[in-house]
């Protein structure tokens, strides 16, 4: 299926919005985080996507962003940007580790580094940083006890 | 029998580098295993966006000492899609050999790392013999014997010296021959069959659900190469096919993974051959790269131990607002317990040696 195609199906999905094209195997589309469970699951399995290549926490002050790269595992190397927006006092989200197992520490990290809650997550708990670490140091608004030089 | 935890690390022969196993054993038999990780973790994502996007690529080095130069190849492509440069085509050969050397330097570290792990020193000695060779031949072009940082965000730093394709010939027609008395010598000794056949066994669509890639993931049967599926500089002109293994009874197992990396090395010094004879002259930089980035970009690339991804956002200033790093390593390291489970204690060093950790990406 060409990307074009793929995007326009998928932004009919309930709470899907600003589909577009980045590349000529890459899509990007924007979902509610309501709506966000069962587009994922139809992501899955009637689209093929069955690889969850990365899940990144982006921190835009007045809110978090999630991005979720999905791959199909062949040959035309198919990808998939979606953008969740979560509200900054609730940065809540359903866990898609039993849809893909590889969700399962891109998720831990976020949660880590970012402070993302991801409901549904068997083992939400810190993977890099040492357990009893106080705030979400990738977080813009995290005070570093460092000197802040230019370089 | 009663059942009790075991730590396998921070500080343990087989960890190479600093993490931990905690396995849980019922007499000799894994019934759970727990990796935890974050001993070396130095927050690259966050230093990155205090530094300028062309800074970042010391840093990006430093991510594996293994397999520095595809690592800052990954975040030069990524930076490069977010400002719109492409780099030269000669530049872009440049860096298709750079890199299958390094990936050969690489496996080469992993060979050299994975027989000690079995209790067969001598190999440690050959693969790292064979690996300075490659560290020599890098070091041409770079100056850098480890951390290169040679690959720039707009081409590579400096062109090739004249003469250079003479002396990577003799280096891959020597490794050539003596991976040939390698495979003779360990696909034929029992001890080395013994510990690897039916080890650390998992199918190809686990494989896949567990986010595992590149060559571990090649090795159960699956042609999945980012080199091909999602083609970057100038491997879209060459003729290659990724190579596959499957274990006897179907999947992966710490033989196939084995076999894998061996063939993975023939194919990389049949690309570098391919990109040095097909070599465009020219200029090796961009015309102009800009300095500073709005918008967000990602780009993926073939590591020397799967897929690497980095997503770049940029706010419009000379750094990157985020910076996200995909390792392969850290992904395959979450979904170690599945196929740990139901081993012998004694058969750990095979497995996670097979799947070839580096935890400076891992923890990034």
């Amino acid at each position: 299926m060409e990307t074009g195609q793929l995007v326009q199906q998928l932004v009919k999905h309930e709470g899907a919005s600003d589909g577009s094209v980045l590349r000529s195997n890459v899509g990007r589309i924007s979902i509610t985080r309501e709506a966000s469970q069962s587009f994922f699951s139809t992501l899955k399995n009637d689209f093929g996507f069955d690889h969850c290549s990365l899940i990144s926490a982006v921190d835009n002050q007045t809110a978090f962003e999630l991005v979720y790269h999905f791959s199909i595992v062949d040959a035309t190397g198919q990808m998939l940007e979606v953008h969740i927006d979560l509200p900054r006092d609730t940065p809540t989200v359903d866990s898609i580790t039993h849809l893909w197992g590889g969700a399962d520490w891109h998720e831990r990290e976020a949660y880590d580094l970012m402070g993302i809650y991801f409901i549904g997550h068997p083992d939400l708990k810190r993977v890099l940083l040492p357990d009893g670490f106080a705030g979400h140091p990738l977080r813009k608004d995290y005070v570093y006890e460092i000197h802040e030089e230019e370089w | 029998m009663a059942e009790m935890w075991i730590h396998m690390g921070p500080q343990h022969p087989m960890t190479h580098g600093l993490w931990n196993l905690r396995i849980k054993v019922n007499g000799e038999t894994i019934t759970d295993a727990v990796p935890e990780l974050g001993y070396l973790h130095r927050s690259v994502e966050k230093i990155g966006e205090r530094r300028k996007y062309f800074m970042n690529t010391t840093l990006t080095d430093r991510l594996c000492y293994a397999s520095a130069m595809t690592w800052t190849h990954c975040y030069c492509l990524a930076a490069e899609e977010l400002m719109g440069v492409v780099a030269p085509p000669r530049a872009q050969y440049i860096r298709t050999a750079v890199l299958e050397l390094q990936r050969i330097a690489s496996h080469l570290m992993w060979l050299g790392a994975y027989l000690p792990d079995l209790g067969l020193i001598t190999g440690f000695l050959y693969g790292m013999r064979d690996r300075e060779m490659f560290l020599n031949l890098l070091e041409i072009p770079s100056g850098g014997r480890l951390l290169y940082n040679y690959v720039k965000i707009g081409g590579v730093k400096r062109d090739l010296p004249p003469g250079f394709e003479a002396k990577a010939e003799r280096v891959m027609q020597t490794l050539e021959r003596r991976l040939k008395e390698y495979e003779n010598l360990y696909d034929n000794s029992k001890i080395f069959r013994m510990r690897n056949d039916g080890v650390g066994v998992y199918s190809a669509s686990d494989a896949i659900n567990w986010g595992i890639t590149g060559p571990n993931l090649r090795s159960a049967g699956v042609p999945f190469d980012l080199r091909q599926a999602d083609s970057y500089d100038a491997y879209p002109e060459l003729d290659f096919e990724p190579v596959t293994n499957t274990a006897a009874g179907g999947g992966s197992d710490c033989f196939s993974r084995y076999r894998q990396r061996i063939d993975e090395m023939h194919q990389s010094m049949d690309l570098v051959r391919q990109a040095l004879a097909k070599m465009p002259e020219g200029r090796v930089m961009a015309d102009s790269v800009p300095l500073r980035a709005s918008g967000e970009a990602f780009r993926r690339t073939e590591d020397s131990r799967g897929e690497a991804l980095m997503y770049l956002v940029g706010d419009g200033s000379d750094r990157p607002y985020r910076w996200k790093i995909r390792s392969p390593m850290f992904t395959t390291v979450s979904a170690a317990p599945h196929f740990l489970k139901g081993y012998k204690m004694a058969d750990v060093p095979a497995i996670m040696g097979s799947l070839d950790m580096c935890i400076g990406e891992t923890d990034k």
